[in-house]
């Protein structure tokens, strides 16, 4: 998703994002303020780990709608958290920004890569294999898996 | 058995004349969740030396898991000693176990569902004196996780990135899957699978060489052999890999068990059969490219299928 939506007559609004997310949510926070409705607002700083939010998430009755605007590296540990707790697809709205990189599993030593190019094989940084870069998708990873590219 | 010359114990995987996936699941007759084989000392030592060497690859586990775990340790170990009275043996005396291994001549007394009993967790325990690939899977939010499992013998997968994976995720690298709706399907199934109600099924794939342990992280090592193949050396070299699996719903968790024993067989040893041969040929013949290219013996097909033609043709055995 590139853009918020503002989805009117939720119970509360949880806003969850860095200083540059923030912007991205800017016109949701405002509608949710001429509604009337509540809200809280919950800042990322970078490489935080998602431990605080978790409690913050886990307080929050049924019927929150959760907003989420953060470069596209850090999204995923939250989509992790927010998942685990029980939000679900509709309950959530993720907007990434920045570089698309992925991080890229290697079959072979289990390093943990970065690529911002999937359609490109790429040598793994810590064994030296050649990868090729499948769909195959770990969430518990937050990584795509590599594979031998040339036997 | 692992590596079969006796091919009356072989798990011969096929029926009719085309292979599609399915849910081929049957309720077992003998509910036994590991089985003991003239190899076991042999296998025992190569698995031993794999989970030694290649810890990382070979056992993984989420700290949640460790109830389940017990569970499993209670029922192999309660399996072996009903069905193996010569071999192992179980005194319990309230929480205070003593398993006793008589083929490896290994006593291990400990407190069954205590924290640190044996060095190493409960699973990983248990798994050194089976020769079966022990894999839980916990149920929760209507979905099925990996989150352990002790696998030596993997087909080309790799238990690293696949922990904690959700069923369809893992899953997801086999075509044509999701689109029969095959995924959603065996899900549910595995879903309703009850206490005491084991299942097992066959798997099977066709690999190039005789390694048991073809994990993902070694594929650099044995996928070469695929590009060796020739229709002169395809009755040695390529052999056809079954998984006999077993599924048990583990009651206290509410988590699953499944146990793999993997069977390796060459194909001179199986066209040794004139009824296998026939059926095998035309069902390799038939194969779909999804299926031939997810079970990686589209490199080698051909080579294989001209073999098979000729020993149909030559009718005589080998
Ligand atoms: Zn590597």
């Amino acid at each position: 998703m590139t853009e918020a939506v503002f989805v009117p007559g939720k119970r509360k609004y949880v806003f969850c994002s860095d200083q540059e997310g923030i912007k991205l949510l800017f016109n949701v926070i405002e509608q949710v303020k001429e509604e009337g409705r509540p809200y809280e607002i919950f800042k990322i700083v970078e490489n935080q780990d998602c431990l605080e939010l978790g409690e913050l998430l886990k307080k929050q009755k049924m019927g929150t709608h959760l907003y989420v605007a953060l470069p596209y590296a850090e999204l995923e540990k939250v989509r992790k958290t927010a998942e685990e707790i029980g939000f679900t697809e509709e309950e959530t709205q993720y907007i990434g920004y920045g570089n698309k990189v992925k991080r890229i599993f290697c079959c072979r030593c289990h390093g943990m890569n970065e690529t911002a190019d999937v359609q490109a094989d790429i040598l793994c940084s810590q064994c030296g294999l050649e990868l090729s870069i499948s769909d195959h998708y770990s969430v518990f990873h937050n990584a795509f898996l590599g594979f031998v590219a040339k036997l | 058995m692992k590596w079969i010359n006796n091919l009356e114990s072989f798990p011969y995987p096929f029926k009719g004349s085309t292979y599609r996936y399915s849910n081929n699941s049957i309720p077992m007759k003998t509910p036994l969740c590991v089985e003991v084989t003239p190899d076991y000392i042999e296998e025992m030592q190569l698995k031993r030396t794999l989970l030694n060497h290649h810890a990382e690859r070979c056992y993984q586990s989420l700290p949640h898991t460790i109830t389940g775990q017990w569970e499993i340790v209670e029922l192999v170990i309660d399996h072996l000693a009903a069905q193996y009275p010569d071999q192992f043996s179980v005194e319990k005396k309230g929480s205070k176990w003593t398993f006793n291994n008589k083929i490896l001549e290994e006593k291990q007394e400990f407190t069954f569902g205590g924290e640190s009993t044996f060095p190493e967790e409960p699973l990983a325990f248990i798994s050194r004196h089976v020769q079966e690939d022990l894999i839980l899977m916990m149920q929760r939010d209507g979905d099925l996780y990996l989150d352990a499992g002790q696998l030596c013998f993997p087909a080309n997968w790799s238990l690293a990135f696949n922990l904690g994976m959700k069923f369809k995720c893992i899953h997801h690298p086999i075509p044509g899957f999701k689109e029969e709706g095959l995924d959603d399907r065996i899900l549910q199934f595995l879903m309703r699978l009850e206490a005491g109600n084991p299942w097992e099924r066959k798997n099977w794939s066709l690999m190039a060489g005789d390694r048991l342990d073809t994990s993902l992280e070694t594929f650099d090592q044995w996928g070469k052999l695929r590009k060796q193949v020739t229709k002169e050396n395809a009755g040695e070299l390529v052999h056809i890999r079954v998984e006999v699996q077993k599924l048990f719903r583990l009651p206290r968790t509410n988590g699953i068990l499944f146990t793999i024993n993997t069977h390796l067989l060459s194909l001179e040893n199986l066209v040794s059969n004139r009824e296998w041969l026939k059926q095998f040929h035309d069902i390799l013949s038939e194969l779909p490219p999804h299926i031939t290219d997810y079970k990686g013996i589209s490199l080698y097909k051909n080579e294989v299928l001209k073999y098979l033609s000729e020993k149909l043709e030559s009718g005589k055995v080998v």
